[in-house]
């Protein structure tokens, strides 16, 4: 056996340098150079109601279950077209995600303008899809004996519900779905932007 | 020595054996929060409606599970075994306790201050295996630090002239790792698709560089132990210890394999993933040479099994994650429940069972307490059916899946298909956290139990090994 590995600094040190040195080449300049991607031509930042609603993604982890990724297969096409590098140049945290218990949610703002089925579905996503498995999240909801003047009515299917009551939009929701309705691809033959 | 016999003991510093059994109890009760979380995912998939609250939903707790299994289990079980080794193959005590003690506290703090951040829907994105918030991620960071530092220098004082190959491994993992948290938690070039690359960098290097080390580490302490025979080859371990350095860091991308991430930058991967082969086979065929024409001796011994199937699903696992690399795959396995197989066949299968067989091998000889055979055998059983139940079942749901979607049905569809699999996933995952609570029972019997008095310590003879 090599005498010198037998000093243990050394072992620390050299495989610390041998790590390094891979761990900046495979992951920090990777990092480096992809971060200056440019935006995709005719995408936009998000506003600031978007961005919070896109908080609550992250914070609720809807990530584990939906993509944001098209990929480049004919399974993938009913999501929209292929992801380009371009198409993540505002999204810190990324949300790509490497699960699909849910469908992927790249253009759902495409695919499913209604923010009224939204607000339903997140309220009780069995009442509008029979058979998802995807978690309710009521608490993003308020339940009042009355609507106020100014209130957002969710028009509940009958059975799920409150027994008594109505269910009315929060900030919360309201952010949340605006973010979902801000996810939609950029054409990129027709440059026509947002 | 026999070997195989139980009532060997280690002439342990009392205080070393403090350090160990105070290890394997945090760890032990991190495995039953965990899992138990775990378990109440699996059921969300038949029942979605149950357990509705925020801090029992399916996004918050998934990493809570995740989060809790690596660093409060995984890392806080292989790092106190990891000392306590490295003070048995340097024939002294532990240099610097405190150092040890303090290592401790930091995973302890940091898993609690990850889980309730985590609870409450703060996290660092949904970026698998680094949800946790960076000052959190400083706290498990400080922990693996402390911990390296105390076998560097229970190394570094060791009575015996070259350093045995399970500290190769260990003090690697303790070195990489503070390089791959770093790298982790430096903003500046993680923006956007930059993140993304650094994510792939980061989740694959969490796994290979910390946990995969350790593991084999252990295994090669404690293997030959166990058998009272020298490893098959310590030069396969050694080309196990470089090619795994070389080519584990190049494989991340292979996470996100058809993504907007260079196509060469992927490719690369797969090339890599297919050279993780020669790690892989070498150490599974090191440990199977040294274990040949032993059955009779790994029968009788508690701690032997659990390292079978450890190596087992080394093998498997690890060759499984190779073959899952390759394009023409990933285009059905990809986004499925096949990964969360694969991941439980390494991490659970592989991790878990060698963290087991180390405990068991070694826990009882530095304290002089027995586990009870009948309830090591169920928990190796209920364990070990368990986990072989999980991938399976998960291995087809996962296929099933793939096919659905690329067979173009509604995404429904896939969901009604996969959901007889998750509920067989649910009973597998039953019968594995039975075996935790039969295991937390003998780490009781192993550790704070009343047994023979430990005051029968003797100071080595400087010179002489402690090691054999």
């Amino acid at each position: 056996m090599n005498r010198g590995m037998n000093n243990v600094w050394s072992l620390v040190l050299v495989s610390a340098i041998i790590y390094g040195a891979l761990a900046i080449l495979m992951g920090v300049v990777p990092g480096m150079v992809l971060s200056r991607t440019p935006p995709t031509v005719g995408s936009q930042p998000y506003t600031a109601q978007e961005e919070r609603g896109r908080d609550i993604y992250v914070s609720e982890g809807c990530e584990y279950c939906h993509t944001q990724n098209v990929r480049p297969l004919k399974q993938d096409e009913v999501f929209g077209r292929p992801s380009t590098a371009g198409d993540y140049a505002y999204d810190t945290p990324e949300l790509l995600g490497d699960h699909r218990n849910g469908p992927d949610l790249t253009n759902i703002g495409g695919r499913q303008p209604s923010k009224i089925w939204q607000y339903i579905h997140l309220w009780e996503p069995r009442s509008v899809v029979h058979g998802s498995i995807m978690p309710r999240y009521t608490w993003l909801f308020a339940v009042k004996p009355k609507a106020d003047p100014g209130d957002e009515v969710v028009p509940i299917p009958s059975g799920f519900g409150p027994t008594k009551g109505v269910v009315v939009t929060t900030t919360q929701s309201r952010d949340l779905v605006s973010y979902l309705e801000s996810l939609k691809q950029v054409s990129l033959t027709k440059r026509t932007g947002k | 020595m026999k070997s195989a016999s139980l009532a060997i003991r280690d002439n342990a510093e009392p205080e070393d054996v403090a350090l160990f059994s105070s290890f394997i109890t945090s760890a032990t009760f991190w495995l039953l929060f965990t899992t138990a979380v775990g378990l109440l995912l699996s059921f969300k998939f038949p029942y979605p409606d149950w357990a509705t609250s925020p801090f029992l939903s399916f996004g918050r707790l998934r990493a809570i599970h995740t989060n809790g299994t690596f660093y409060g289990w995984a890392s806080i079980a292989l790092s106190g075994t990891a000392i306590y080794v490295a003070a048995r193959t340097s024939g002294i005590g532990v240099s610097n306790k405190w150092l040890a003690w303090l290592s401790l506290a930091c995973y302890n703090l940091a898993a609690i201050c990850g889980t309730i951040t985590l609870d409450l829907g703060i996290n660092y994105g949904d970026q698998e295996y680094r949800e946790w918030v960076w000052w959190v991620k400083i706290i498990f960071l400080l922990g693996v630090l402390l911990s390296g530092l105390a076998i560097v220098q229970t190394v570094a004082n060791r009575v015996e002239r070259e350093i045995y190959i399970s500290n190769w491994y260990t003090i690697g993992g303790f070195v990489f790792t503070p390089i791959l948290a770093i790298v982790a938690i430096i903003p500046a070039y993680q923006v956007g698709l930059g993140q993304v690359a650094v994510q792939g960098f980061y989740m694959h290097n969490a796994v290979g560089m910390w946990f995969t080390f350790l593991a084999l580490g252990i295994t090669y302490y404690a293997l030959p132990k166990l058998l009272n025979r020298p490893i098959y080859s310590y030069a396969l371990g050694v080309l196990g210890f470089w090619t795994n350095l070389v080519f584990y860091p190049v494989i991340g991308a292979h996470h996100f394999e058809f993504s907007p991430l260079p196509w060469w930058f992927q490719t690369l991967a797969i090339v890599f993933s297919v050279g993780m082969l020669v790690p892989v086979w070498a150490g599974t065929a090191n440990f199977a040479l040294t274990m040949r024409a032993r059955g009779e001796t790994v029968r009788r011994s508690y701690a032997l099994p659990f390292i079978v199937v450890g190596v087992a699903y080394y093998f498997l696992g690890s060759t499984q994650g190779t073959v899952e690399a390759f394009r023409s795959l990933q285009t059905i396995w990809h986004f499925t429940s096949f990964t969360i197989g694969h991941s439980h066949a390494t991490m659970y299968g592989f991790i878990t069972f060698i963290a087991w067989g180390g405990i068991y091998a070694l826990l009882p000889r530095a304290t002089g307490k027995q586990p009870s055979l009948l309830a090591t055998g169920l928990h190796f059983w209920f364990a070990t059916i368990g986990v072989t139940a999980y991938v399976i079942a998960l291995s087809i749901g996962g296929t099933i899946q793939g096919l659905a979607w690329a067979a173009g049905n509604p995404f429904i569809a896939s969901v009604d298909a996969a959901a007889p699999f998750w509920v067989a996933r649910a009973v597998a995952g039953s019968l594995m956290f039975l075996a935790h609570i039969i295991f937390a029972y003998n780490v009781y019997l192993m550790t704070l139990a009343p047994g023979p008095e430990s005051d029968h310590w003797e100071p080595p003879k400087r010179g002489k090994a402690a090691t054999a």
